[in-house]
C-alpha cells in the first residue's frame, strides 16, 4: 500500500489530492484547495498539506511519497516534481480513462496536451505569453463587469447577440470590453463573446497537436466554467476535421494534484523495488 | 542551495564563494597582489593553461571567464559582430571598464579562433601587459606533439621567469605541480561525492566552490574543497526523487548561476559536468620526480579529459568520453547546454548526440548565453526530461 498527496501550485489557486494506492487499484481519501490571493504559495501548500492528512486521519509519517507540479518545485517538503503536462496527462486518464488529450486551462495559461492511454505525454502547445486566453484575464473582465466568478458561465448561456473580442492581446481585449459597456452591450454577450474568442483559441491549439478525434478532458479551473466549455463545443463542432469530444468532471480543477500523487505512487513502487526509496518529505 | 543557508558550515564556505562569484572587481586578487610588493597576476581564459608555471613564478593565476549576468556590456559590442558568443564581449568589457587594470599578464588558450582573435586584439588595447596565445599540440605522440608542447611550455616558463625578474627554477614548477595535484585530487574527490550523494552537495554550490579556484591562491582553494567536502557529507539534506544527468557544452563561456540551479529545480541531479575544466584538466597527479616540463607535457598528451576544444584523432574514440562519464556517475541522461554561437560546443554535438544515441542514453539540447535570464522554458525542457526519464525509461 502506498499513500501520496499531489501538490499542485497554480497561478491562482493551490490544489491537493490525497490517494492511497493498493495492488493498482486508487483511492482518493482527502482533497483541499486554496485561493493564493498574494500569499505566499510555499506557506499555502503546507496548509493544504495539514488539511489533507487531517481529513485522511493520516500523520505524515504515514505518507510515502510527496509529488508538487505546477510552480511547487520549491515546496520543501517534496519528494519528487512532475511537470504539468505530464501531470494533467495522467488526471485526465483518471477523471475519463477514454481521454485522449488534456486541455489544461488555468489562471494564467492554456496546454493542450495530446496523450496516451496510460498518460504518456505525447505533444503539448502551450498558449502565448499574453494573458487574453486565461482565467485571470476572465476574472478580471468579470470584476469590472460586477459578476460573481459563479455567475459567469449561466450569465454566458443567457447571451442573444454575442460580441467577439481580440484573442491576441488582453489589453486590446479590455478595451474591446470597455467600449462594449459604453454601447450598452449586455454582460452576458460580453462574456459569451470572451468565452467564444478563448474557445477559438483554445481549439487551434487542440489542431496543432493533432487532436482532431476521441476525446479531450478539460482540466484546470477553468474547466468548471460552463459557459467556456459551451463555447468550445460550439467552436469544435463548427470545424469539419475535427469530431474530439470536449468534456469535463466536477474535479477536473484537481487533475493536476492528481496525476502529481499518481505519478507519485508510480514512482515510489518502482524505487522501492529498486531499494532506493527517498526520503519522503 | 536555500536549504543550506541556515548558518550551518556548508552555507559558510557556499556564501564566501559567492561573494567571489559575484565581485566583478576581483577584490581578493587585488588584495593579494596588493600584500606583497613585486606580485604580479597572470588572468586566463578557459579551458585549460598550466597554472602550475604562473604559480611557479609566484604569481597568482586568475580565471577570467566572462562577465556573467551582472556585467552590462557597454563597449564590448562594438568589438563584435551579431554572430559571435559573449564571452569575448564581456571580457573586453572587463578590461576596457578598468576591471582588469591589476593583472600584468593575460593567456589566451586555444579553443577557437574568437578567443585566438581575442588574444591579438588585448596585445593592441593593453601594451603594457604580457599577452600569450596558448597553443596546444594536435598530435599527442610524444615524439612530435610531446616535443612541441614542451617547446610551448618551456617559452611560457621562460617568459613569466622574465616578468617576475628571475628564472623559475625546476624546484619551484616541481613544487607548484604538488600542490595542484592536492588541489585536483580534491576536486576528483568532490566530483565523485556528488556522483554519489547528488543531493549533498548541489551543482550550484559545486560549482560555486570549484569557482573560487579560479580567483583564490590554489593553497586557498584546496583548504576550502577539503572544508567544503567535510561539511558538505557531515549535513543531512533531503534526498529529492530527481533524475541523474551529465551537463555537457559548458566548457568555455560560462552559464548563468540561476540556469545551473534550474536545473536542480526542475528535477534533474547534476552528477557530472564539463565546467571550469581547468580545475581537473589532468585526471590524474603529475609526477613531482624528474622533468617538470615533460611531466606536464605528458600529462597533457595521455591524461587529459576529451572535451569538444582538444582534438581527438581516434574517431572510434570521438563522444566515448562522455558515454564513460554517464556510466561512471550512474547518470540516466545527458544535457547538452552549449553557448549561443559557441562553435566548438555547437559543431561537436550532432557528432556526441549520435554516440549518445548509439549507446541508448537520452539527452535533449539547449543554447545560453551568460546573461541569459527567462528560465523558464529551459526549466520546461528539464523538467519534462527528467518526467521521461523517471516514468517511461526503460518501459
Amino acid at each position: 500500500m502506498t499513500v501520496t498527496v499531489g501538490i499542485d501550485v497554480g497561478t491562482g489557486v493551490v490544489k491537493a489530492a490525497l490517494f492511497r494506492v493498493e495492488n493498482g487499484d486508487a483511492t482518493w481519501l482527502s482533497r483541499a484547495t486554496l485561493r493564493i490571493r498574494q500569499r505566499d504559495p510555499m506557506e499555502l501548500a503546507r496548509i493544504v498539506y495539514d488539511q489533507l492528512l487531517a481529513d485522511a486521519k493520516l500523520s505524515e509519517r504515514e505518507v510515502d511519497y510527496v509529488a508538487t507540479t505546477g510552480e511547487g518545485e520549491g515546496v520543501p517538503f517534496h519528494t519528487g516534481h512532475f511537470y504539468s503536462m505530464t501531470t494533467h496527462a495522467r488526471g485526465a486518464i483518471y477523471l475519463d480513462p477514454a481521454s485522449r488529450a488534456a486541455l489544461d486551462v488555468g489562471a494564467l495559461h492554456g496546454r493542450a496536451i495530446s496523450i496516451d492511454e496510460r498518460g504518456k505525454v505525447l505533444s503539448y502547445k502551450m498558449t502565448s505569453q499574453c494573458a487574453s486566453g486565461s482565467g485571470q484575464f476572465l476574472e478580471n473582465i468579470a470584476r469590472y463587469l460586477g459578476v460573481a466568478q459563479d455567475e459567469i458561465g449561466s450569465l454566458s448561456h443567457k447571451a442573444d447577440r454575442p460580441e467577439v473580442v481580440s484573442s491576441i492581446c488582453a489589453v486590446l481585449a479590455e478595451t474591446d470590453v470597455i467600449n462594449m459597456v459604453s454601447r450598452g452591450i449586455s454582460a452576458s454577450n460580453i462574456l459569451k463573446g470572451i468565452h467564444l474568442s478563448m474557445a477559438a483559441r483554445l481549439s487551434k491549439l487542440l489542431k496543432s497537436i493533432g487532436a482532431t478525434g476521441g476525446v479531450v478532458m478539460m482540466t484546470g479551473g477553468l474547466a468548471l466554467d460552463e459557459g467556456l466549455v459551451t463555447a468550445l463545443k460550439e467552436d469544435v463542432a463548427k470545424m469539419k476535421d475535427m469530431k474530439i469530444e470536449v468534456r469535463n468532471h466536477p474535479d477536473s480543477i484537481y487533475a493536476g494534484a492528481i496525476g502529481a500523487a499518481l505519478w507519485g505512487a508510480y514512482r515510489f513502487e518502482k524505487l522501492a523495488a529498486l531499494g532506493e526509496v527517498p526520503k519522503a518529505a | 542551495m536555500e536549504a543550506s543557508l541556515n548558518g550551518s558550515k556548508t552555507a559558510t564556505i557556499v556564501a564566501r564563494a559567492q561573494a567571489l562569484f559575484d565581485d566583478l572587481s576581483f577584490a581578493s586578487a587585488r588584495e593579494w597582489k596588493a600584500a606583497a610588493p613585486g606580485r604580479k597576476v597572470v588572468g586566463y581564459m578557459p579551458i585549460y593553461v598550466p597554472r602550475e608555471i604562473i604559480h611557479a613564478a609566484g604569481m597568482l593565476p586568475l580565471g577570467i571567464v566572462g562577465g556573467g549576468d551582472q556585467l552590462e556590456v557597454i563597449h564590448g559590442d562594438a568589438y563584435y559582430q551579431s554572430y559571435i558568443c559573449r564571452i569575448p564581449r564581456s571580457t573586453i568589457e572587463l578590461g576596457v571598464s578598468g576591471r582588469l587594470d591589476f593583472v600584468d599578464g593575460m593567456l589566451f588558450p586555444s579553443i577557437c579562433d574568437v578567443i585566438r582573435n581575442l588574444s591579438g586584439m588585448w596585445k593592441m588595447m593593453f601594451p603594457n601587459v604580457y599577452v600569450r596565445y596558448f597553443d596546444v599540440p594536435q598530435n599527442y605522440r610524444d615524439d612530435i606533439g610531446g616535443n612541441y608542447y614542451v617547446n610551448e611550455l618551456t617559452e611560457l616558463m621562460h617568459h613569466l621567469g622574465e616578468l617576475r625578474g628571475q628564472p623559475i627554477t625546476d624546484d619551484e614548477l616541481r613544487h607548484s605541480i604538488a600542490g595542484y595535484n592536492e588541489n585536483r585530487r580534491l576536486v576528483r574527490e568532490l566530483y565523485s561525492f556528488r556522483a554519489q550523494r547528488p543531493w549533498q552537495a548541489p551543482a550550484a554550490e559545486v560549482y560555486l566552490a570549484l569557482r573560487a579556484g579560479l580567483v583564490l591562491p590554489v593553497e586557498q582553494h584546496t583548504e576550502m574543497l577539503r572544508d567544503y567536502l567535510a561539511a558538505a557529507a557531515s549535513e543531512e539534506r533531503p534526498r529529492r526523487d530527481n533524475c541523474r544527468i551529465v551537463l555537457t557544452g559548458v566548457f568555455c563561456e560560462q552559464p548563468p548561476l540561476n540556469l545551473i540551479k534550474s536545473l536542480e529545480l526542475a528535477g534533474c541531479y547534476v552528477v557530472d559536468d564539463d565546467l571550469l575544466l581547468v580545475t581537473r584538466w589532468l585526471t590524474a597527479d603529475v609526477p613531482t620526480e624528474g622533468n617538470p616540463l615533460h611531466n606536464l607535457a605528458l600529462a597533457f598528451l595521455h591524461q587529459s579529459e576529451s572535451t569538444a576544444a582538444k582534438y581527438e584523432p581516434n574517431l572510434k574514440e570521438k563522444g566515448q568520453h562522455l558515454v564513460r562519464a554517464v556510466r561512471r556517475s550512474g547518470a540516466e541522461g545527458v544535457i547538452f547546454a552549449c553557448p549561443s554561437f559557441c562553435d566548438p560546443a555547437l559543431l561537436e554535438r550532432p557528432m556526441l548526440q549520435h554516440v549518445l544515441k548509439d549507446a541508448d542514453i537520452p539527452y535533449i539540447a539547449f543554447k545560453y548565453a551568460e546573461n541569459s535570464g527567462q528560465m523558464q522554458p529551459i526549466r520546461e525542457q528539464a523538467g519534462t526530461f527528467a518526467d521521461s526519464i523517471k516514468l517511461w525509461s526503460g518501459t
